[in-house]
């Protein structure tokens, strides 16, 4: 609306966003379930093991996103700004629970020590997700499970390529350290890729 | 055991792979990771992950059930609104608008004396400003940069009506008019004129006609009147 000198603004912060109290296009809604919901509850699925608390982070984390539409549409890549609106969300809740998620922790340290197959990768990530300071785990989770490249990521944050190195290296300190265990690259950097197709990232992943 | 945790391969992503589903590439990256995943026995199996995500989405969650959760949380109000973030930045001078030089309350003439002492305690209200800096509470005499996005924050104290008007010289607009709301404006606003503009908020306990408010002077007599004032 526009009236004089004055421009009001649906949605305050969020410019053209859903205000407090009012719905959201109809359209809009259906688009973003189709293009985005499916990760969105893949993301919090993963990160929460709790099917009925990530059918409700799910809709919670859309909220957000239509309180926060000019974000969204000013992201460079929707799909990661959506994806790290529920990491952060989950991992709120995560935090919130940090006892039974550190237990999950040690049963699989315990676990690990009779097991003769590796585990489920990503799940080792969740687990020790658990073990690391705070700041490492979303870096974590963007390099371990979207599998974004450090200069991605510290793009992605608004961060320095070191800082987001740092964070990695944190993290796998924390993972050698919480699991007690080698890491394939033994302990150099980030492990390298196996199995098929798998190839390193590039050269800065090499140097953690 | 030697464990591997994963992360990115050369040219291998998750999240390319998920863009490209969202039609999120295009041009020469586009081609360039459609040609890569086609080879790509991980790329592929990633694909495969996607496919099984909607698959659950549908089962669990189908539209219906989702839009209607949404809209269900939508019409909450947030717990914390964003100007309730960056409030306590202000703690030390969290007083409403009214202790503030040139953002001050002005009792209309007229008045009675009990709505001068606010015996239903005292009504404020605090202007925020998004600009690109980031969100702070206006200060006193603060220049408004254009495009900055101000969000106007009412504590009613009681009253069931208000009024929030902008007033330039030979021009009102009207910000909002309704019921009272105890916290931050639904709608932000950007003032896009020049000079000197007053945003005036009334707080009334009967229905405010704002169209008729062309100064502080015209409000309603018994009303609460709040005036900040805005300049460039």
């Amino acid at each position: 609306m526009t009236a004089g000198g004055l421009r009001v603004l649906a949605g305050g912060r969020a410019g053209e966003a859903a205000a407090p109290g009012s719905p959201a296009p109809a359209g809009l809604v259906a688009e973003l379930y189709e293009k985005y919901a499916a990760a969105v509850y893949g993301r919090c699925r993963y990160l929460l093991k709790d099917d009925a608390e990530a059918r409700d982070a799910l809709q919670d984390v859309f909220v957000k996103v239509l309180r926060s539409l000019q974000g969204f549409r000013a992201a460079a890549s929707p799909s990661t700004w959506i994806l790290r609106i529920a990491t952060h969300h989950c991992l709120n809740l995560l935090r919130a629970r940090k006892a039974l998620w550190r237990e999950q922790l040690k049963l699989m340290r315990k676990d690990g020590q009779q097991r003769v197959e590796s585990p489920d990768r990503r799940e080792l990530v969740r687990v020790v997700l658990a073990a690391a300071p705070e700041e490492a785990q979303e870096v974590a989770v963007l390099y371990f499970v979207d599998e974004l490249t450090q200069a991605e990521i510290a793009q992605e944050l608004g961060r320095s390529l070191p800082t987001v190195r740092k964070r990695l290296r944190e993290f796998l300190a924390c993972a050698r350290e919480a699991l007690g265990v080698d890491l394939v690259d033994g302990g150099a950097g980030v492990p390298p890729a196996t199995g098929a197709g798998r190839r390193p990232e590039h050269p800065e992943g090499s140097d953690l | 055991m030697n464990l591997d945790l994963g992360g990115p391969g050369e040219g291998c992503s998750a999240m390319r792979v998920r863009r490209l589903l969202a039609g999120e590439l295009s041009g020469v990256e586009k081609e360039r990771v459609e040609a890569h995943v086609a080879g790509c026995a991980r790329c592929a199996a990633v694909q495969d992950e996607i496919a099984a995500e909607r698959e659950a989405l549908r089962r669990d969650v189908p539209f219906p059930v989702f839009a209607a959760g949404v809209a269900e949380k939508l019409a909450e109000k947030p717990r914390r609104s964003w100007a309730g973030r960056w409030a306590p930045l202000a703690a030390a001078a969290s007083v409403a608008i009214i202790a503030g030089a040139g953002l001050m309350m002005r009792p209309q003439a007229g008045e009675s004396p009990e709505g001068r002492e606010h015996s239903k305690g005292g009504v404020s209200a605090r202007l925020f400003v998004q600009d690109a800096t980031g969100v702070h509470r206006l200060d006193a005499d603060e220049p408004l940069a254009l495009g900055a996005r101000l969000l106007l924050e009412v504590s009613p104290a009681g009253h069931k009506q208000m009024a929030a008007l902008l007033l330039e010289t030979g021009e009102t607009s009207i910000v909002y008019s309704g019921p009272a709301v105890d916290g931050t404006l639904p709608q932000a606003f950007d003032w896009t004129g020049k000079g000197v503009a007053t945003l005036l908020v009334v707080l009334s306990d009967t229905p405010i006609d704002a169209a008729k408010i062309r100064s502080a002077k015209e409000a309603p007599r018994g009303t609460d009147v709040l005036q900040v004032r805005l300049h460039r």
